[in-house]
């Protein structure tokens, strides 16, 4: 690596400083390295304004408050409300959460804490190329495999005395919030596996031989040493699962019915921020739809945003106290 | 790793305390494969329904109409090429730029900003990257085109290099440094001679994952690069790109060859993806880099 380097060996020191003054390098590298860096930065914040710019232009038509707070969205008479987007987006989040967390707390356990390596290294793998696949790929075999194996499921559930609570109630026509939901969790397992994983296996391993050599079990050892420990990191996952959930497009977009609705059933088709935007931009003709596509476009943003510096915050809380995980 | 059970030769532990460590053993068995169980479907699936579709002329044959039994996905594989190619040349010297300006230049809070900035596009959902573009790209130029989506794309990967070669500057070893000072080398001499030869395969790693990202995403790219029905090589004209070729055939699933096609155009992106990913984990490995 080091052998095609020609030392410098100057034979005295003005040489020396003259190799510096001659050499143009540093000054030339030096700037294309900065030049770069401030176009990224430039292009950046200029991509922000201009995109907050275009949305602005909303509010020639409608209210911020009418925009945020609206619960109708009708593009033909240029209603413009964004709840119906809101609400469709922090309840199939929350429901990947619901399905994903447990799910993937307990393939990260197996895989650090009970399989033998063999097993545990080809089956952690296995999980995580999943995070690789694409999300078109994702909503397609939503729609052909995931959404007609689940409508079975929920009719039985609508059907049964379940079905009198609004949140289970009928019709289910098939995409829903909970097809979403489902194919969200799906999308997210592997990362907040992968970080939960990570976290644990940071445990020093003194703390855990001590448990051990205590007498607890493997559960307890678990319980009390490993789980405090990567608590933090276990939260990053989560957290960071959340704002892949919140930003997925291709994939709710084909199995969440598009329904621009506020419905109380989980069974009930809807809407979420990201997929009307990939649903609708292309058609949109009428007066400010484009404009209220964008609106809700910064919403997304500000939304994810919100969620990435909370658990910058909380992480950083965690870290403080535990010296925990390496968190991103 | 731990040894499994070794506790339960012991007698000294209680039967409720032994079946509640087997129960959650169990809970863990039943939680993996759960977990498991959606990528042995999605790869049957893909193997089942895409491998009736897909042929070698299927990568070559130019596009037919929606309902049009023939039909390849020609265009869709070079508009690929080609988005990823120029979005890769877009942002591999950024990306670098922006890791040498942060672990080596550090000009103080400028850097910090440069870093926050690139991290933000990281957290910004693939579809808000997608406005951005047209906003900035789209409506200036005043139509679609392959160069949008090319900007769409770095966009995506720029996060990743600079993060990836930011890390490796950052794990140059000390003595290496040191070797350069002692030799007096000019700034430029260290980075290009000795930092970057050093941490190449870091480099190469994040390189490829941004790619294996890159080429499996279609929110950024619908309406910046919007898709096209034709052979076209033109950067300035409308392109297709395989994630968009399939997800234009899969909103189509009512005509059976529309779905075929996209069963095909899956199998083939899944593979491309895959293959990427694999490459990029397996380089990740030897440099010690994590992979997320």
């Amino acid at each position: 690596m080091t052998a095609d380097i020609a030392p410098v060996q100057p034979d005295s020191a003005t040489a020396l400083i003259r190799q510096r003054r001659l050499s143009l390098g540093d000054p030339l590298l030096g700037w294309a390295v900065r030049i770069l860096s401030w176009s990224a930065l430039a292009a950046i914040i200029l991509m922000l304004l201009d995109t907050a710019g275009h949305s602005l232009k909303l509010l020639e038509h409608t209210s911020i408050l009418d925009f945020l707070f609206g619960i109708l969205w009708q593009p033909a008479s240029t209603v413009y409300g964004a709840l119906p987007f809101i609400y469709g987006t922090v309840v199939t989040s929350l429901l990947a959460l619901f399905l994903a967390v447990p799910l993937a707390l307990g393939a990260a356990l197996l895989v650090n804490e009970f399989l033998p390596l063999r097993v545990a290294s080809p089956l952690a793998y296995s999980i995580e190329l999943l995070a690789a696949v694409p999300s078109v790929v994702y909503g397609f075999w939503g729609v052909i495999v995931l959404v007609p194996a689940l409508r079975p499921l929920e009719q039985a559930v609508a059907g049964s005395p379940l079905g009198q609570i609004p949140l289970f109630s009928g019709p289910v026509p098939g995409p829903s919030y909970l097809a979403a939901g489902v194919i969200l969790a799906i999308m997210i397992v592997p990362i907040v596996t992968s970080v939960a994983r990570d976290a644990m296996r940071a445990t020093p391993r003194l703390q855990r031989e001590g448990a051990l050599a205590l007498g607890a079990t493997h559960w307890e050892t678990i319980r009390h040493v490993v789980l405090p420990f990567a608590r933090g990191g276990i939260f990053a996952g989560v957290i960071l699962g959340l704002s892949r959930a919140i930003g997925e497009t291709i994939a709710v977009l084909f199995v969440i019915g598009n329904q621009p609705q506020i419905n109380a059933s989980i069974f009930a088709p809807g809407y979420s921020l990201p997929s009307v935007i990939a649903g609708e931009f292309a058609e949109a003709n009428q007066p400010f739809h484009p404009e209220a596509l964008i609106g809700l476009g910064v919403v997304l943003f500000l939304l994810s945003f919100t969620v990435n510096v909370a658990a910058r915050v909380v992480v950083g809380r965690f870290e403080a106290r535990a010296g925990g995980a390496d968190v991103r | 790793m731990a040894p499994m059970f070794a506790e339960h030769s012991l007698h000294s532990i209680s039967r409720s305390r032994r079946s509640r460590n087997r129960l959650v053993y169990l809970l863990c068995l039943v939680a993996g494969a759960i977990a498991l169980l959606p990528l042995v479907l999605i790869l049957f699936y893909l193997l089942v329904e895409g491998l009736k579709a897909w042929s070698p002329a299927f990568l070559v044959s130019p596009p037919g109409g929606i309902t049009s039994k023939s039909g390849g996905a020609m265009n869709a594989i070079l508009g690929t090429l080609e988005m990823t190619g120029l979005g890769l040349a877009i942002a591999t010297p950024m990306g670098l730029a922006v890791a040498l300006y942060v672990a080596e230049y550090r000009e103080g809070r400028l850097a910090v900003i440069v870093r926050t900035a690139v991290d933000l596009v990281a957290g910004i959902p693939s579809i808000v990257i997608g406005l951005f573009v047209y906003s900035l790209v789209v409506i200036t130029m005043g139509h679609f085109s392959g160069f949008a989506g090319a900007v769409a794309l770095s966009l995506i990967m720029l996060p990743i290099i600079a993060r990836t070669s930011e890390e490796m500057f950052k794990i140059v070893p000390r003595r290496l440094r040191e070797g350069t000072m002692a030799l007096a080398m000019p700034r430029w001499r260290a980075i290009v001679a000795v930092y970057i030869p050093t941490v190449a395969a870091g480099i190469v790693t994040g390189i490829v994952l941004a790619v294996s990202r890159a080429v499996g995403e279609t929110a950024p790219l619908l309406f910046t690069s919007l898709g096209s029905n034709f052979v076209v090589t033109d950067l300035n004209q409308p392109m297709s790109a395989l994630p968009l070729y399939m997800f234009q055939n899969a909103l189509n699933i009512g005509f059976p060859a529309a779905r075929e096609r996209a069963w095909a155009a899956a199998l083939t992106l899944v593979a491309i993806v895959l293959i990427f990913n694999v490459l990029g984990r397996w380089l990740a490995g030897r440099t010690q880099l994590k992979v997320r």
